[in-house]
């Protein structure tokens, strides 16, 4: 981590030193992403008329946000952590002010009017929700159920408000979010099992059902042996197993069959290739038919010829994928991963558990984001109205994803080893 | 911002890690557990924790990566075929077929905007009852309680009427109603219904032509057309990219054909009419310029109505005129003689002994009239004709040698096909050379007309050489492609003209058949002040089985009229006409006579005298 040559290299420079720790690759590859982003919304909009002006906007935006980073990277990000109820409140503000006075599109109502620009809270929600999640457990490691339920009470708040919208791929990212701080910040790992368990438990119910008594009957071991009150924990664990099953089986039953289809859909799309199988179909096609080396920018046919709907939004990936290639995937996804590796880093070397919970938090958001989104365009995953980071149009997602970059870069920024060069 | 002391309030994880006492000699293990010295726990735990991160993050890499290497190297040779089919639409331009007609211009066939009717009951607003109700006031033809009926057949997709003229189609789209759908199409049209349906034919459904010249000028009156290859967007819309230019325009050629309308109309009536007089099974009906051997009129009848076509039977679709051989009879004699003039073995004033019955072998060969009249005795050529003399014109072929005889009868390609350009076209058929010259009696038949067969069609094509002034002619029936100004922008290329006989011979033969028409038995084929030369033909007919039928006749009349430099021939043959009287010049005279005259009038043929 010592970068002996960039200090010397940026010694004399007072405007830079500012950033002397700045975790440049890092921010490289954000930009790189917004940069990628921008040409492939351009590419998917070639053909829907001379107004789409999409494209540019992801880049002015993608420019605010590097301003963003540079500023939050030279701020002391430890700041946040006495502001941290006063971020929790703004962001329950916020999404109680887009039910009460928001706007919908696409059946959720998740857009405020802000003069021109439609904000989206629940975007900025997740980083509101990572600052307080960091700060709570940065004072109270989750080594003790109390705290964990306290931080899921607090997760809890903002999670309901989302999925009343309903958003549920905003409602899943706080989750992993908050999973994955949880675990970061030592909860035992049986209990992460646990929490999780009750969605396994209704899914084994309506696929496997010995499987589900055996489920249940493990989960109970495992409380047995992680949970403080062994008989209270171990009961309510199976009977929380249990009951998860039954009740599934019953809301499952009570769905109409269209709506179990589009649950299920993504593995079958070919029952209805017009309906809900359409964009996992043609997103599938498209990504195919680029083959290893793509058919080149501007050039898939799938995307020029608008197969995809919203292509530019959530489905942009396959847009790389046609146009760019395995190779160009590729190198999407080795650039997430190496998002994913310097977050990580940046993580185990922050000062201090809230500077590294941010970027664990950052991490959870942007690993799970890009993992949905991408399986989902290639027929992994149900459509969940997840994007891919940075390259996604949407300027609310795409801001957020920087001003969590600007914290975890502030991380970086303000490592000790190097404080006395300052 | 700027305040860097903050910053140094807790021990760092570093120095807490070294105070363990535990070795860590490996240095990326150590800064691994400076990272993880955090949190109270044990270490074990926080190495876990790391590993499970990394093997989290790593493991969904490789698993993405590994789908996107099967969606895009094992899979996509798939996928880029779905990614085609769907994206691509060949499409071929509805262009409409080219007419067809005659040598004036009128249209024999052209095609026609119509629409199909097709009902959806399940998207109707009303009840099926109302809609059969209102859509039969607008299809006269159909009751309510039929249309309610195909109505109730199910819920979508309906075929309710085919071939709705424009103006029903309006009726209907102004009917505004939900659920009923016209689907417009390009339709064939013979406005002239059966008139020249034995050499137009028909199309079928898929305008396809099926028979006459509409199957055999297939290529010529379909238009060029571009099988287009158009990407069509997600929506369904097609993208202008890939569109050639002006592949809509079409050109304005018409197939013309050498008949003429009037001629063609007042042959079929005629034709008609003695066919019913005489309860003949069909007749055929030929007017051929001489001169090149464009075919001015063409009639079969029974025929059809190509509109409906699928209304008749199938063997009505075949043109026998050209398809059909059969044994000429006397109507060939006037060729014999010709071949005999031609050979030398015979003068214009040679005159033949008729013994009115003669033995060739053990086969007794008589005159039709031997009966009757015995042996006629001393005739000339022009009476050898007159009477139609069987023993007559034995006599005279004898005088030829076999094997030049023939020759010269191969040499007028009876046993080829003409290349009329109509499908279905058949050869003659002539004995084998051996046969024919071992075996006095195949020439003594061939004398008389019998012993070989020819189409109608190939018969005039013979007699024609008559009338030209002894040149074999290709018949035919396209002029070829003409555009709007009357240029013509593609002709049949046919086989030039050949000299089969001397003028002089054709000529002298041509004076004869004047006065076989002039004489007693040709008044039914003569037209007062012209010089029609002509000849009747009673054949027995063959049978399949061998031999001749002894009731069953084909009877025939050739008229040969020459004017200058133009020439016709008309024909008529008639197959199976009933009564004891129907001989060619019986049945079939006056029908050419009637057609001769309508030529005379159409071609503005003055009189021979004035």
């Amino acid at each position: 981590m010592f970068r002996r040559s960039f200090d010397k290299f940026s010694y004399g420079r007072a405007a830079i030193a500012a950033w002397q720790q700045l975790d440049l690759l890092l921010l490289l590859t954000v930009l790189g992403l917004t940069g990628l982003g921008g040409i492939m919304i351009r590419s998917t909009e070639l053909n829907q008329g001379p107004d789409a002006t999409e494209w540019w906007q992801h880049w002015i935006v993608g420019g605010v946000g590097l301003a963003i980073v540079m500023w939050l990277s030279r701020s002391r990000y430890g700041l946040l952590r006495q502001w941290h109820w006063v971020t929790y409140a703004l962001t329950n503000i916020c999404l109680i002010a887009v039910i009460a006075i928001g706007v919908s599109a696409n059946g959720a109502q998740s857009w405020i009017n802000i003069g021109s620009f439609n904000v989206q809270p629940s975007e900025f929600a997740k980083v509101g929700l990572i600052i307080t999640l960091a700060a709570l457990l940065h004072s109270r490691p989750a080594s003790t159920l109390t705290s964990v339920f306290k931080v899921l009470i607090v997760a809890l708040v903002p999670w309901v408000l989302v999925m009343l919208q309903p958003d549920l791929g905003t409602g899943l990212v706080f989750g992993a979010i908050t999973l994955g701080m949880l675990f970061w910040a030592n909860v035992n790992p049986g209990w992460i099992v646990l929490m999780l368990s009750p969605l396994v438990a209704a899914l084994l119910y309506n696929l496997f059902l010995p499987g589900w008594f055996v489920w249940a009957i493990l989960m109970g071991i495992l409380a047995w042996c992680t949970l403080p009150m062994r008989f209270v924990g171990t009961l309510g664990a199976v009977s929380l197993n249990v009951a998860a099953g039954g009740l599934a089986g019953i809301v499952w039953g009570l769905l109409k069959p269209y709506q179990k289809d589009r649950l299920v859909l993504f593995l079958q799309p070919e029952k209805d290739p017009l309906g809900g199988g359409y964009h996992l179909i043609q997103s599938r096609i498209a990504i195919g038919a680029g083959e290893l080396w793509g058919r080149g920018l501007n050039q898939g046919t799938q995307t020029q010829l608008n197969f995809i709907p919203e292509q530019h939004t959530d489905f942009i990936f396959s847009a790389i994928g046609e146009e760019l290639g395995l190779v160009g995937s590729m190198a999407v996804l080795v650039g997430f991963w190496l998002i994913c590796l310097r977050l990580v880093f940046i993580a185990m070397n922050a000062n201090e558990n809230f500077g590294s919970l941010l970027a664990i938090g950052t991490l959870s958001m942007i690993a799970f984001q890009a993992m949905v989104n991408i399986s989902m365009t290639v027929g992994l995953a149900p459509i969940t109205g997840i994007p891919l980071p940075w390259l996604s149009y949407g300027r609310s997602a795409l801001l957020t994803n920087f001003i969590a970059i600007g914290l975890v870069e502030s991380v970086a920024n303000h490592r000790h080893k190097f404080q006395f060069k300052g | 911002m700027t305040d860097s002391k903050v910053k140094v309030l807790r021990p760092t994880p570093a120095r807490k890690r070294r105070r363990r006492p535990r070795p860590q000699p490996e240095k990326p293990k150590a800064k691994i557990l400076k990272a993880l010295g955090k949190f109270e726990q044990s270490s074990t735990w926080q190495w876990g924790r790391l590993l499970l991160v990394w093997a989290l993050l790593t493991g969904s890499a490789l698993g993405l990566g590994w789908n996107l290497y099967h969606l895009q190297i094992v899979d996509s040779p798939d996928l880029v075929q779905k990614a085609r089919q769907q994206q691509m639409v060949y499409m071929r331009p509805f262009v409409p077929r080219r007419p067809i007609v005659d040598r004036t211009g009128n249209v024999l066939a052209t095609d026609r905007l119509v629409y199909t009717l097709y009902a959806h009951p399940k998207l109707f607003k009303e009840s099926k009852a109302e809609m059969a109700q209102k859509l039969s006031q607008i299809l006269e033809r159909q009751s309510p309680e039929a249309i309610l009926k195909k109505l109730n057949q199910r819920s979508t997709g309906i075929p309710v009427a085919y071939a709705l003229r424009e103006e029903v189609a309006d009726k209907i789209v102004a009917l505004s109603a939900d659920g009923l759908e016209l689907i417009r199409q390009y339709s064939r049209l013979y406005p002239q219904q059966e008139l020249v349906a034995d050499t137009v034919g028909y199309t079928d459904l898929e305008h396809h032509g099926q028979a006459g010249l509409e199957y055999s000028q297939q290529q010529r009156l379909e238009r060029n057309v571009v099988t287009l290859r158009l990407n069509r967007a997600g929506n369904g819309a097609l993208m202008p990219d890939h569109m050639p230019e002006g592949f809509l325009n079409f050109d304005d050629y018409r197939l013309q054909t050498s008949l003429d309308l009037r001629l063609q109309r007042a042959t079929r009536f005629v034709l008609k009419q003695k066919l019913e007089e005489f309860e003949a099974k069909r007749g055929v009906v030929i007017v051929m310029d001489a001169d090149d051997g464009a075919i001015l009129a063409l009639a079969c009848e029974p025929t059809y109505n190509p509109n409906q076509y699928y209304k008749y039977e199938i063997g009505l679709f075949r043109n026998w005129a050209i398809a059909d051989s059969y044994e000429p009879g006397s109507t060939f004699k006037p060729v014999n003689i010709a071949l005999a003039l031609e050979a030398g073995a015979i003068q214009p004033d040679t005159t033949i002994e008729d013994t009115g019955m003669i033995k060739i072998e053990q086969w007794e060969i008589k005159n039709h009239d031997f009966d009757s009249r015995g042996a006629r005795g001393q005739l000339s050529l022009d009476e050898v004709l007159q009477y139609s003399s069987n023993v007559g014109m034995v006599d005279i072929i004898r005088r030829i040698p076999r094997d030049r005889y023939y020759k010269a009868l191969q040499e007028l390609n009876i046993n080829q096909r003409m290349g009329i350009g109509l499908p279905g076209e058949a050869a003659g058929q002539l004995k084998s050379e051996e046969q024919f010259t071992s075996s006095f009696v195949e020439v003594a038949t061939t004398a008389f007309g019998q012993g070989f067969a020819l189409t109608p069609l190939k018969l005039a094509q013979l007699q024609a050489t008559i009338a030209n002034g002894g040149k074999l002619v290709t018949p035919h029936i396209v002029k070829g492609l003409i555009d709007a100004e009357g240029n013509y922008q593609w002709q049949p290329e046919l086989d030039s003209p050949r000299q089969v006989f001397a003028p002089e011979h054709a000529q002298a033969v041509f004076d004869m058949m004047v006065n076989t028409v002039n004489s007693s038995s040709g008044e039914n084929a003569r037209i007062e002040g012209y010089r029609v030369a002509g000849k009747s033909g009673t054949a027995q007919k063959a049978s399949p089985t061998g031999g001749y039928y002894s009731d069953l006749r084909i009877s025939s009349f050739v008229s040969l009229l020459a004017d200058g430099d133009r020439s016709y021939v008309v024909m008529a043959v008639v197959d199976e006409p009933k009564g004891n009287n129907a001989f060619g010049s019986v049945v079939a005279a006056p029908i050419v006579k009637s057609v001769m005259e309508a030529l005379i009038t159409i071609e503005e043929i003055p009189p021979a005298d004035s």
